[in-house]
């Protein structure tokens, strides 16, 4: 079951550093319950001081940047590219934004947004 | 510099969706997420993405396992392979509707023949931030070694 290819990059890398500016969205699970949204988000080889979470105007703006370094090229296979990330959300009313947290966790990030208490549902009595 | 927007409203979806497979277009692990089906379909290639180096001392091996902790993933040398298995769960938690489902969970073993002998007692693997880095030293055998040339 041979997997490894051996690849040389006769050129080096030259062609890869200028494909890293470039940031790709991460793969992303998006769930809801009655309290609150849950973000999941995938971003291997990001620290919590590598990323920029922000909230203005409705959109969530998360841009993760790799811990530099450790990517020395020529590579014998290469299957990814260490690439950053960045992505938005338009965020629906009824977040409390003031408690949106945010925690990372083995190269995953958990983003909460609280539901504001008025946007909860609720039921209403008839009398 | 176009990033992807995700409206729960629907109304920017288009933009979204276009950038999303501009994205993926050279991602082999995608395939289409769209809330309330199953998880995507199996990817077309193989789980993690892995990069292989080489030093003049030993081989490094990084792969990409966000989501994993080191009880999650298994590292062992095998006749002359580096063998790499592991499972990433993915979830759903209780209770919770889905919107969108990127995140497949998956079980995986990956099989890299060395290159060259490595001296096995000396192997070490780190797991950082969802980053797997494996460091095999080679053997004394496999180090360069000048052979000198004598004239007759």
């Amino acid at each position: 079951m041979s997997e490894l290819n051996t690849v040389r990059e006769i050129n080096g890398s030259s062609s890869a550093k200028a494909y890293r500016h470039h940031a790709v969205a991460p793969p992303v699970d998006v769930f809801e319950n009655a309290d609150e949204l849950l973000i999941v988000a995938d971003v291997p080889g990001v620290r919590a001081d590598g990323i920029d979470l922000r909230f203005e105007n409705d959109t969530l703006t998360l841009e993760a940047k790799r811990q530099p370094g450790g990517d020395e090229s020529p590579a014998l296979a290469r299957e990814y590219d260490e690439v950053d990330f960045a992505t938005r959300f338009r965020i629906p009313a009824g977040i409390d934004t003031a408690a949106i947290t945010a925690e990372t966790k083995n190269g995953t990030l958990v983003v909460r947004l609280p539901k504001a208490a008025a946007a909860k549902a609720r039921k209403i009595t008839v009398r | 510099m176009l990033t992807g927007w995700r409206d729960f409203d629907d109304t920017l979806r288009v933009l979204d969706v276009l950038q999303r497979r501009l994205d993926r277009a050279f991602d082999p692990w995608s395939g289409p997420a769209l809330a309330g089906q199953r998880a995507p379909r199996r990817a077309r290639a193989a789980w993690p993405p892995t990069n292989v180096f080489e030093t003049k001392e030993a081989f490094v091996v990084k792969a990409e396992v966000p989501g994993l902790a080191e009880s999650d993933v298994a590292v062992s040398v095998e006749d002359e392979t580096l063998v790499i298995r592991g499972e990433r769960k993915t979830d759903v938690p209780d209770g919770y509707t889905v919107h969108l489902r990127e995140r497949a969970p998956i079980a995986f073993t990956r099989k890299l023949p060395l290159p060259a002998r490595v001296d096995v007692e000396a192997v070490g693997a780190s797991l950082n931030d969802g980053v797997l880095t494996v460091t095999l030293p080679k053997a004394k055998e496999s180090l360069p070694r000048q052979i000198a040339v004598k004239a007759r």
